[in-house]
């Protein structure tokens, strides 16, 4: 007896825990796989940032996280449920990819249809001011600019008030106060309890909102964890210094140009700056510093090829 | 309310594409002046022939209107994102039907007072009632199966099939010529389609005879057969873009 309760408090806190699990997704478009086996459980209350280079699967894995594709093979489960389920979806807020509207509803008929699908939605006027959208409302969405799209793509994410969010490249296109706004949105989501799965091209963004990371490379998991684990993960370090970009360096991962200093990444900074004296290389103003994540991403993906 | 929200999003993106609508709401119009003037000799045969052409209307606005142009957005990034938002999909395909309904009306009013104008038709408000009632049932048989096509045809199949049945259905349903003055063999095919018992209850309207229940039932069935259909094709559609 008290055996069985055990278990069920178990169960339930496994459930709780974990907003979405994929198992060993298969997905393929006609001879190219987009996904290879990817395996991923992304925990309830925590932004994930989704990171990659393209084709890496990024879009296909949020596809099937949210029904709008079909698994060849694998399991999925959204929020303890099925994906395509009505009761689930309740509590599930999404973007239009591209940010294709109807050209000719207005911003305010969108939100309003919208709206109309769930139980308790958030209210025009707070949509209208958290995403800038006040003075659009009455405007067509074919009159919107790139920016202003994104805007409303993502206030539809927020508009049924979900409890997960999922956002395709956010802030692709914004300017500065847009972006910072969606931020604060998003920042404010979590901190009332809810998760969020976003992926995004800027390193800025993942670091300025990611709680976890998943790194995808080829339709797969390449490494997981929060910004600092993947960061160690990898070691990296930034050699950087003035003077002439040589060719090769000993125990360099990359070697590249930036605002005028050449940038080596490397996992060994000592071994590439015993050879740098070595070679007698000319340089000047050493810096060595703990690499960003892109430059970590850099690396992890380097490795995975080698 | 989602119906209600679904519904009015339709009419209002219809409405503010008109020149895509008026082609389809004047069509019948525009035929009717040309054919069912020229070849209607009595007041009787003009009433008729109004009759069949209000169901030319809701076949025109059922496979053009809508038909068609949900196959054309169907693979659209906003229906993708749409078809993944918390809606059971025949509570769009109703919404869908009232629109469609709302098209067909103001389709045969205009064809009303064209033939108000162009010939000698007269019938008692009985008959008036009992035509219009027709065609208003004719509209869900008829909607679900331009939905139906709009939800299995590809965006450039969908074009070229509703032309195709357009054609044949007008013909074969009897809105050309009364079905009466049909060859055995196409008499024959013409009772299979729900065209055909639209038109018959028009005109038995029209002429003021009882209607009997049977051919409510068979339309009744064919909604609910093309329903499953267009369903069955919402549901199968996944999006094939790869991205």
């Amino acid at each position: 007896m008290a055996n069985s309760t055990g278990m069920n408090a178990n169960s339930n806190e496994l459930i709780k825990g974990s907003a979405i699990q994929l198992s060993n997704i298969v997905k393929s478009f006609g001879s190219s796989m987009a996904l290879r086996g990817l395996s991923l459980e992304l925990k309830q209350g925590e932004i994930h940032v989704l990171l990659g280079p393209n084709g890496a699967g990024k879009t296909t894995a949020i596809d099937i996280m949210t029904g709008t594709r079909k698994a060849d093979s694998g399991a999925v489960s959204l929020l303890g449920g099925e994906p395509r389920d009505k009761s689930i979806r309740m509590r599930v807020g999404l973007t239009p990819q591209e940010s294709g509207f109807p050209d000719n509803l207005r911003v305010a008929e969108i939100l309003d249809l919208v709206r109309s699908h769930f139980p308790e939605p958030m209210s025009d006027e707070e949509l209208f001011t958290r995403f800038t959208l006040e003075k659009l409302k009455d405007k067509q969405a074919g009159g919107l600019s790139g920016g202003q799209k994104r805007c409303l793509a993502v206030a539809l994410a927020f508009a049924g008030n979900p409890a997960l969010i999922f956002l395709d490249e956010p802030t692709t296109g914004l300017d500065v106060e847009s972006r910072q706004n969606i931020w604060k949105a998003i920042l404010e989501f979590r901190r009332s309890g809810g998760t969020v799965v976003l992926t995004t091209h800027y390193l800025e963004e993942a670091e300025a909102l990611a709680s976890r990371i998943v790194v995808m490379h080829q339709g797969k998991k390449l490494a997981e964890g929060t910004l600092d684990q993947i960061r160690d993960l990898v070691g990296t370090s930034r050699v950087s210094f003035k003077g002439k970009q040589p060719v090769k360096l000993d125990g360099s991962t990359h070697i590249m140009q930036q605002n005028g200093r050449v940038v080596v990444i490397t996992k060994d900074s000592d071994r590439v700056v015993r050879s740098m004296v070595r070679d007698g290389i000319k340089f000047r103003k050493l810096q060595i510093r703990p690499a960003n994540l892109e430059e970590a991403f850099f690396t992890l993906i380097e490795n995975s090829q080698q | 309310m989602v119906l209600y929200q679904y519904f009015k999003t339709c009419l209002l993106g219809l409405t503010r594409t008109p020149s895509y609508s008026l082609l389809t709401i004047f069509t019948p119009s525009v035929i009717f002046v040309i054919i069912g003037v020229t070849f209607t000799d009595s007041r009787q045969e003009a009433n008729f022939a109004l009759g069949s052409f209000c169901v030319f209307s809701a076949l025109g606005v059922a496979f053009f209107q809508f038909g068609v142009r949900i196959a054309n957005e169907r693979e659209s990034p906003w229906e993708r994102y749409v078809r993944v938002l918390p809606v059971h999909p025949l509570l769009r395909l109703f919404a869908t039907i009232l629109a469609s309904l709302v098209f067909v009306t103001v389709s045969i009013v205009i064809l009303i007072i064209v033939a108000l104008l162009t010939t000698d038709i007269g019938m008692p408000s009985s008959s008036w009632f009992r035509m219009l009632l027709s065609v208003f049932i004719g509209v869900f048989p008829l909607a679900a199966m331009g939905l139906t096509i709009g939800y299995w045809c590809s965006p450039k199949g969908a074009l070229p099939v509703a032309n195709l049945l357009y054609i044949i259905l007008a013909f074969l349903g009897g809105i050309f010529f009364h079905p009466s003055l049909m060859p055995e063999l196409m008499n024959s095919i013409s009772i299979f389609t729900p065209v055909r018992y639209v038109v018959n209850l028009t005109q038995a309207g029209i002429s003021g005879k009882p209607w009997t229940i049977e051919p409510f039932l068979i339309l009744l069935a064919y909604t609910i057969l093309f329903l499953i259909l267009a369903t069955a094709g919402y549901r199968r559609d996944e999006g094939y873009k790869y991205s």
